[in-house]
């Protein structure tokens, strides 16, 4: 059965920027409250700012919070809150859509390397892997003890082709999108009996804050391009869309998945397309 | 003069919200311990640090300062500095 978006919420973990935002921009626009969590300095304040007048602007109500997605401490402050914001217990209340886009981790090589300053600490990668895969295990827990994610609701993680693909940056990463994949897979089986589906969207080569700090991406970008069977790269607003259009089923029998949003860039022999 | 370096900034105040946000005991974060090299900061930690510092003291901070954030020391000064700069 499908069941109409309009007046329902979701959150956003990574909502500031890249496909995060546009998810949150896309299902405003669909009638989605947004509740979002992102981690900027001063310097982004016043975008973040234009962002909720943005989303407010399309309808419905929109709240971000600056702070650390991957501390217990947000979770702590940030759960009540959203208990209260989204009518948290009552019929109808609650998170419908869950989307995990949080994109910060290092960049840097496991072993020395021509060109490379730095290589890989035991501490940095701990932390590559705690923020892009296992906050969404924390964050799934604690919305589930508060009775939050419910029949119908919808997780949503963004992984890439980092799983299969290696840059020479991008190894804690792609440990991380692994991680992220099988947490996904595992949480679908737990929360199946709750009518809960999770999946994994993973986007094609998307030209966002995050690629651009990835140091190899210029060159990549165009190759990227070229190789996608259509001919651009993903827009952070086909992976919107993917987003609205699979939260619309009640049903969780599509659950355990990664699905790509890439335009078949996967499946593309390199070079073949251009 | 001693105090104008600092602005009316207070040292152990700064000491206890890096101690806070680093999860240390505040004898832990010396004014010369290195965040990185002796207190095994990471980058998310660094963000929090200088998230922290912006919403406490009202300065914001550049990118190309950030680097200057290695020490409690190091962090004491540049923020000495912005708030005079403010002012």
């Amino acid at each position: 059965m499908l069941k109409p978006l309009e007046g329902s919420w979701c959150l956003v973990l990574g909502a500031s920027s890249g496909i995060g935002r546009a998810v949150a921009l896309g299902l405003a626009n669909e009638g989605v409250n947004i509740a979002g969590v992102h981690f900027d300095t001063a310097a982004r304040a016043e975008e973040v700012e234009q962002l909720v007048v943005d989303l407010r602007g399309r309808g419905v109500e929109a709240h971000l919070f600056n702070a650390n997605a991957a501390a217990r401490a947000t979770r702590e402050r940030l759960i009540p809150e959203l208990a209260e914001l989204t009518g948290g217990t009552r019929s109808g209340g609650g998170i419908r859509i869950l989307v995990h886009s949080l994109a910060f981790g290092t960049l840097v090589p496991f072993l020395p390397r021509e060109g490379w300053e730095k290589q890989l600490t035991p501490r940095q990668l701990e932390m590559t892997l705690d923020v892009m895969a296992h906050s969404l295990v924390y964050w799934t827990q604690d919305l589930c003890a508060y009775g939050l994610l419910r029949t119908g609701s919808k997780v949503y993680a963004l992984t890439s082709a980092g799983t299969s693909q290696h840059l020479p940056s991008y190894g804690p990463v792609s440990a991380a999108k692994s991680a992220l994949e099988s947490h996904v897979r595992q949480l679908a089986c737990e929360l199946a009996t709750s009518g809960i589906a999770v999946n994994a969207l993973r986007a094609g080569t998307t030209d966002t804050p995050a690629l651009r700090r990835i140091p190899e991406h210029t060159g990549y970008i165009e190759r990227a391009a070229e190789n996608n069977p259509h001919g651009r790269l993903t827009r952070p607003e086909d992976v919107a869309d993917a987003v609205a259009l699979l939260s619309r089923t009640e049903s969780s029998w599509l659950t355990g998945n990664t699905i790509g949003v890439d335009g078949a860039e996967l499946h593309a022999a390199a070079g073949a397309w251009g | 003069m001693a105090d104008t370096t600092t602005s009316g900034l207070d040292k152990e105040q700064l000491r206890d919200l890096v101690a806070d946000v680093l999860d240390l005991d505040v004898a832990e974060v010396t004014d010369d311990a290195h965040f990185v090299d002796d207190l095994d900061v990471d980058s998310l930690m660094a963000l929090e640090i200088t998230v922290r510092l912006e919403k406490e003291y009202g300065v914001r901070l550049a990118e190309t300062e950030l680097a200057s954030i290695t020490s409690l020391q190091s962090t004491y000064e540049l923020l000495g500095h912005k708030l005079r700069e403010t002012r």
